[in-house]
């Protein structure tokens, strides 16, 4: 069976979002479903991985929904983090070890994604040995924390298209303390729409993973 | 990758060694590939009945995190106590200062049922890619 991607349209609260991956998760365990990747936005939230410490945090639970941002824990590896509209999340469901990239690694495969999409769009990024995501001069561009259940994976990369980088402002990210961008921050009025940037991210999924995506609608569950 | 020829396997990526009745159990070289540099280990207790599969250890990097299952059902004996300090031994020495835990199998033949080297390498994708 072919890898499948899915564009989800609406921005998904983080809650939701870790449901239907779960789901995912033992359905591709199971080998009921084929490599899944989905694509999407998430309404405004700060996640704590699993090892996330509050202290990383500026504001409280309470300043936080004051500003409209759930605070939610994450199962993923990493730190805090800030999901928002205007930020392309891609949560790849994966079986490792079934393709000759794997043997890459996973992270590094990721990453590769991620440079390869900022590059389409003029902008150099790179990786930074030891620490989450891809970087830029301005900053980090995308933020990477996952988890391996089974052997399959799941969160992913969170890729900061035009987010209203105010959001990262209530929390350390990754406990770094360290400036945040966006390709809007980078290329001001050449800013790409959202969708543009998850079509060329899914053809680097693809090539990169060697897994080829065909783009389907309604709903990832069989 | 390397796949030690005296040891035996799961699908899910952990290893075990027969010594004495007990399986020495730790994750495999492309195991601590696909996680990066380990930051963190959440041990089982001694003492603890597992069955086969059930997830029995946490593995961490910077970015990732993993689950590690029990190769067999029986009783936990004894685990890698340097571990929670030294989560990098997994990374540096998967097959030997790395080790994460040892449990005495319910059953003689669990050991047996479990994936040779050669099969599991056949599992495992090329370095070349």
């Amino acid at each position: 069976m072919s890898a499948r991607a899915f564009f989800l349209e609406l921005p998904l609260p983080f809650s939701e979002g870790v449901e239907l991956q779960e789901r995912l998760v033992e359905a591709r365990a199971r080998g009921d479903i084929p490599d899944t990747v989905l694509f999407l936005e998430h309404a405004p939230v700060v996640t704590l991985g699993a090892r996330g410490r509050t202290e990383h945090l500026k504001l409280s639970r309470d300043e936080l929904a004051a500003r409209g941002i759930e605070l939610a824990p994450a199962s993923r590896g990493g730190d805090v983090t800030y999901h928002g509209p205007g930020q392309l999340v891609m949560y790849p469901i994966l079986k490792l070890g079934e393709r000759e990239a794997d043997a890459h690694g996973y992270l590094f495969n990721l990453e590769e994604v991620g440079l390869r999409t900022a590059a389409d769009f003029g902008v150099q990024a790179w990786r930074r040995p030891g620490l989450n995501g891809i970087w830029t001069e301005a900053g980090k561009l995308a933020a990477i924390g996952f988890r391996i259940r089974r052997w399959v994976t799941m969160h992913g990369m969170s890729f900061n298209v035009d987010p209203d980088l105010g959001g990262f402002q209530a929390i350390f990210p990754c406990g770094l303390r360290e400036p945040v961008t966006s390709l809007r921050a980078l290329l001001g009025g050449r800013c790409p729409a959202l969708s543009a940037v998850r079509d060329r991210m899914a053809v680097h999924f693809g090539a990169v993973f060697q897994r080829p995506l065909a783009v389907r609608g309604g709903n990832p569950m069989p | 990758m390397n796949v030690p020829s005296d040891l035996r396997y799961t699908r899910t990526h952990e290893w075990a060694r027969l010594d004495g009745g007990v399986l020495t159990v730790g994750i495999t070289d492309f195991a601590q590939h696909q996680l990066s540099d380990l930051t963190y280990v959440e041990l089982p207790k001694v003492g603890d009945e597992v069955g086969a599969g059930d997830e029995v250890a946490v593995v961490e990097s910077v970015k990732a995190a993993s689950d590690i299952y029990a190769p067999c059902g029986g009783v936990i004996t004894e685990v890698n106590a340097a571990l929670p300090d030294r989560p990098d031994l997994i990374n540096r020495d998967p097959y030997g200062e790395g080790w994460i835990f040892k449990v005495r199998p319910a059953s003689a033949d669990e050991f047996d049922a479990l994936i040779e080297p050669d099969e599991y390498e056949e599992l495992l994708p090329g370095s070349e890619g």
